[in-house]
């Protein structure tokens, strides 16, 4: 399963998901700066509050970084 | 073996890939990611010949135009881990391979200038934040703290203005340097506190960022405010740290560079864009510094003259 929490503004965010629907993995999207839930679960999840922040099945990679998405998503 | 390696994939060095592919140079063009600084920019308004783009379709429709030449390489999402001499030119290790070039254009351009005071890196992303555009969004309803009043300091005020409840801005000067069109929309909104003479120092927090403390350079007294976010925009620093034992910096640390031709001081490598002492930071400027520097390193080849010299483009 991979998650992405977004903001609508962030430029990264939208690389990432373009990214993702280029190599056709589905993906959920959360945008932190409406869900509140969602805010608090980047926090807890990457310890940190920027965005984005990607989840693959529980490997948690801050920023829009191409090479630990390719790691994460070829294990 | 390749002519020529382009490092960076702002608009410098798409525009040299493009020109060097129509050149018949065997080029590799190495970028972490496409777009460059001004990919996170909400509109440009003076890219000749759009009236608006974002910075992401910037970077969308410079990518496009870049993968449309088929005689160019790509080596996207790699960073350029060093760059070092050899026989025939230089070796470019980047994402963990090696490879060969006669010639090298750098052109990585520059990012977000630090602080460089205490708690900053400990910080960062815990409350510390460079790209306003992306995570203003995570000041909803809390208080964030501006460090620089230039245009980029305003730029974050005007991103913070819709989520944040309080925004103060720190001024090292004793003036704001902003467009006075910035700094009156950030006025009428009445919940922006402006500060001048404010040397910021640390950075304190828990988990997370709960203060920052700065000196009040007119009364030399330390003073501190409670804020959830501190947003640095402070200017640019140029991304140099690759080749700064290989070619002469500025005491900026950016690349010097011969203005008609765009040679660094180091044969073989040449630059273009942010990165180097180019006195205007701007897209179009960049561009048109890369093609230059594409013309002079054809030309270059050319001088060199006959193929079984090697020196030729290679086939």
């Amino acid at each position: 399963m991979v998650k992405i929490y977004s903001t609508q503004t962030c430029p990264y965010c939208v690389m990432a998901k373009d990214y993702f629907k280029k190599l056709g993995v589905e993906y959920q999207d959360f945008d932190v700066s409406t869900n509140e839930k969602a805010r608090e679960e980047l926090i807890q999840k990457s310890h940190q509050m920027g965005v984005p922040v990607v989840d693959i099945d529980g490997i948690i990679i801050v920023g829009f970084n191409r090479p630990e998405i390719d790691k994460a998503l070829k294990r | 073996m390749y002519d020529l390696i382009i490092i960076g994939g702002g608009p410098a060095g798409v525009a040299a890939g493009i020109y060097a592919a129509r050149k018949k140079l065997k080029t590799l063009l190495v970028a972490e990611s496409f777009g460059g600084q001004s990919v996170v920019a909400a509109e440009i308004n003076n890219f000749i010949g759009f009236k608006s783009i974002s910075g992401i379709e910037l970077k969308n429709v410079l990518e496009e135009h870049l993968r449309a030449q088929e005689d160019i390489e790509i080596k996207e999402g790699a960073r350029v881990e060093k760059i070092k001499k050899s026989d025939a030119g230089f070796l470019v290790s980047a994402g963990g391979e090696q490879f060969e070039t006669k010639t090298v254009l750098v052109a990585l351009g520059s990012s977000y200038r630090k602080l460089g005071i205490s708690g900053e890196k400990q910080f960062g992303g815990k409350g510390v934040f460079y790209c306003s555009t992306c995570d203003a969004p995570l000041m909803k309803n809390k208080t964030a703290v501006v460090v620089g009043g230039g245009n980029s300091g305003f730029y974050a005020v005007l991103d913070l203005l819709p989520h944040a409840s309080k925004i103060y801005v720190l001024e090292y000067g004793d003036a704001f340097r902003a467009d006075q069109i910035y700094i009156n929309k950030a006025k009428k909104s009445g919940k922006v506190e402006f500060i001048t003479m404010a040397a910021a120092k640390e950075i304190t927090g828990e988990d997370f960022v709960s203060t920052i403390k700065y000196e009040d350079r007119a009364s030399g007294e330390t003073k501190e405010l409670k804020t959830d976010g501190i947003f640095v925009a402070i200017g640019y620093a140029p991304n140099s740290g690759i080749v700064k034992d290989l070619v002469k910096l500025n005491q900026n640390s950016q690349i010097i560079i011969d203005h008609q031709t765009q040679k660094t001081s180091c044969d073989g490598i040449w630059a273009a864009g942010d990165v180097t002492d180019v006195l205007y930071g701007q897209i179009n400027i960049a561009i048109g510094d890369a093609i230059k520097a594409v013309l002079n390193i054809n030309d270059y080849f050319s001088a060199l003259g006959g193929s079984a010299s090697g020196g030729k483009k290679s086939q």
